[in-house]
């Protein structure tokens, strides 16, 4: 199994690449490779059972696109024929359309989604987040945590991630949080999403990286943490906005 | 109409200020809440000291002030500070009202101001600091802070053009503020403990800022800080005014180099944040005109503030006060790296939960993955005890970090905390506590004195 991750130099805010950390604890067969920004991606010549790209910052998202920019066809490619992709905090942004900060507008992103990111300069949006994961047979609760300077706009209805029990989705005027576009998963929820959700990273494993049935890592003790940060976050005393 | 309004609240803060007294509150920054409620503008119109020092940055900014106050009290300087209040737009407004009479005349000719970097565009548009140190621009609250490249962009775009910087020429990302302002540099030579290749899991200063190829080290010291070039377009640290170098551990000395030579000074503590402290405070007071001789016997005759770090003997175990930041992983791996080198066996109490979180949401554990809990698993740390509201965090990351399970023991409340200790003989004991729990933290050291006291001396 190979995991490409999109340019841990600048994408590694958060502790976001504990996600990736807690896949290789998870599948110890798989590998991880490292693309830096200089660097032709895996993804350019072969398909990986997995893409990673985690938060950055704002003049990260610009170098990002710009590497990017000249694989936008592959990567759409890659979307359409069903790769994995995991992307979050402001990751996700680099595949919107384009990117405002006030009322100016920073740069083109990639374009492969009808998003537009909008944030302030200033100020910071943070928040709890509680969720499902629609897992087919069954629900999964989602946890997590968002701290952004902004938000995306679009339509997100039919291409939700997660649904939003409490906090924000895309937008404060908006639900559905992230996007799922075939198997391209991408969500405002930053830091180590799979770390702190094991049910989740439990059935992302076995249905998206096909794995067969694993037993994840330190998962009396990853559930412990979730079971109590779910409890935390749907008692109704628990604010949710910073 | 501004004016009347100033004097309403300047007059009304400086009650305030009496009633504190007479009821025996504390209150450090209640006069300037005050103050900034009935006059928003209030930082404009008080009487400020003509000449204000600035030290800003991430960490060590209190240890650098702390120093520099107590080496101008030493000198006999009347310099008036915000040691008792915050470093935010209410704390410093609560220290010029203090520095001012009802008339808000200014008593003061001169101030060193300890500014909290994420509010200056609430404070640069009404004072102009003559001088501005910045120790070190790294990661901190993943909600207030963002990220230190955003703290550095928010501290150029609203530098005052006039104020000297005084900037870590080993932190690339503090050194590149305010490329227009007149500016030195300190830091530390090459030392014997540095790296070429970061081992931290935060190096936020991994392209070059110019070209973006990969930087390289010639001297890391940890996580960003350190001497960087370029291999591609030959972009490197900036050359230091001042920099220390030939750390003497046992005799607590550390030289700092100038043009026009060096000279040997005191350190008060050997983890390499302080000798950066130590080098700070040695170059500010430089630029400020002292002789290094003045310096160096102004530094013989402090102490480093105690609430921070300090240690005590109780039979045959050491107690260590650890403060790290809560929600601070840049601050935690340091406490973390530097007591892991520390000599003998050790036990840990890691209870830096954000309290305040835990009472009004529950608290962004993000931090824990940005903070370096692998230096923990270490042969000599015998016993971690994980404690508090975020203790199951606590537990998992140190899996993650490789923990074995018997050497991690998990406490519910942290008072209960001592309980879990294995207390073998001259071990050390480190209670790791955050800003807000110092109060718990004690508590929690005389539980520890009574453990050790009813289980006997081994």
């Amino acid at each position: 199994m190979k995991i490409e991750v999109l340019f841990p130099e600048i994408c590694n805010l958060y502790g976001d690449l504990f996600n990736v950390n807690y896949l290789k604890d998870c599948l110890p067969e798989a590998e991880v490779i490292n693309t830096s920004l200089s660097d032709e991606p895996l993804f350019a010549k072969e398909n990986p059972d997995l893409i990673y790209m985690g938060t950055t910052t704002e003049s990260g998202q610009v170098l990002a696109i710009e590497a990017l920019s000249e694989y936008k066809e592959r990567l759409k490619e890659c979307i359409d024929s069903g790769v994995n992709f995991l992307v979050t905090g402001n990751g996700m942004e680099i595949f919107f359309k384009e990117i405002i900060e006030g009322e100016k507008k920073v740069c083109d992103g990639l374009g492969l989604f009808d998003f537009v990111a909008k944030r302030q300069a200033k100020k910071r949006y943070n928040s709890l987040y509680l969720g499902d994961f629609d897992a087919g047979k069954e629900n999964i609760k989602i946890v997590g945590f968002k701290s952004l300077f902004g938000f995306a706009y679009g339509d997100n209805d039919n291409c939700t991630l997660f649904n939003t029990q409490r906090g924000d989705g895309l937008n404060p005027e908006c639900k559905g949080e992230g996007i799922k576009f075939n198997n391209f998963f991408g969500t405002y929820i930053i830091g180590p999403l799979l770390v702190l959700n094991p049910t989740f990273t439990k059935w992302y494993i076995e249905n998206k990286l096909n794995a067969g049935d694993v037993k994840i890592a330190f998962e009396e003790a990853a559930m412990d943490a979730y079971n109590l940060r779910v409890k935390e976050f749907s008692d109704p005393g628990t604010g949710f906005y910073y | 109409m501004n004016k009347i309004r100033f004097f309403i609240a300047l007059w009304a803060a400086k009650m305030s200020i009496i009633a504190l007294r007479i009821t025996k509150h504390n209150g450090t920054n209640f006069p300037g809440v005050v103050a900034l409620k009935i006059c928003p503008n209030f930082l404009k119109y008080v009487s400020k000291p003509a000449k204000i020092i600035g030290v800003t940055g991430t960490n060590g900014k209190t240890t650098v002030c702390n120093l520099a106050i107590d080496m101008f009290k030493a000198d006999g300087r009347k310099v008036l500070d915000n040691s008792m209040g915050s470093n935010i737009d209410s704390g410093i407004s609560t220290s010029f009202i203090n520095g001012v009479s009802i008339f808000n005349k200014c008593k003061y000719e001169e101030a060193l101001i300890e500014i909290d970097e994420r509010s200056v565009p609430v404070l640069f548009p009404y004072f102009t600091p003559e001088i501005l140190l910045i120790n070190n621009l790294t990661r901190d609250s993943i909600m207030r802070n963002g990220h230190p490249e955003f703290i550095g962009r928010l501290l150029t775009e609203e530098m005052p053009k006039a104020t000297k910087l005084l900037l870590n020429g080993d932190d690339l990302i503090a050194s590149n503020i305010a490329p227009d302002n007149k500016r030195a540099y300190f830091g530390i030579k090459k030392m014997d403990t540095d790296v070429e290749e970061c081992i931290n899991l935060i190096n936020d200063m991994r392209i070059c800022p110019k070209c973006n190829s990969i930087l390289k080290y010639d001297a890391l010291r940890y996580h960003h800080i350190g001497k960087a070039y370029c291999p591609s377009c030959g972009f490197k640290s900036p050359k230091c005014k001042y920099e220390g170098y030939d750390v003497d551990t046992k005799s607590m000395t550390v030289k700092v180099s100038e043009e026009d030579g060096e000279y040997t000074y005191r350190l008060l503590n050997d983890s390499v944040f302080n000798i950066y402290n130590v080098v700070a405070v040695v170059s500010l007071f430089r630029e400020l005109g002292y002789s290094k001789e003045r310096i160096a016997e102004l530094l013989s005759q402090i102490e480093i503030v105690k609430s921070r770090f300090s240690q005590q003997e109780v039979g045959n175990y050491t107690i260590v006060r650890q403060m790290s930041k809560d929600k601070n992983a840049l601050g935690a791996s340091r406490a973390f790296d530097y007591v892991s080198g520390r000599p003998g066996d050790k036990e840990l109490i890691l209870m830096m939960n954000c309290l305040g979180d835990t009472q009004h949401w529950s608290e962004n554990v993000c931090w824990l993955y940005d903070a370096d809990f692998e230096f923990l698993n270490k042969e000599n740390i015998k016993n971690i005890v994980v404690t508090g509201p975020r203790a199951k965090d606590y537990y998992l990351r140190l899996k993650l970090a490789g923990v074995a399970d018997d050497r991690i023991s998990f406490v519910e409340k942290e008072l209960d905390a001592p309980k879990a200790l294995k207390l073998e003989k001259n071990e050390s004991i480190y209670v790791f506590y955050g800003t807000d729990s110092i109060v718990l933290a004690n508590n929690v050291i005389k539980n520890i004195e009574k453990e050790i006291a009813e289980r006997g001396e081994k």
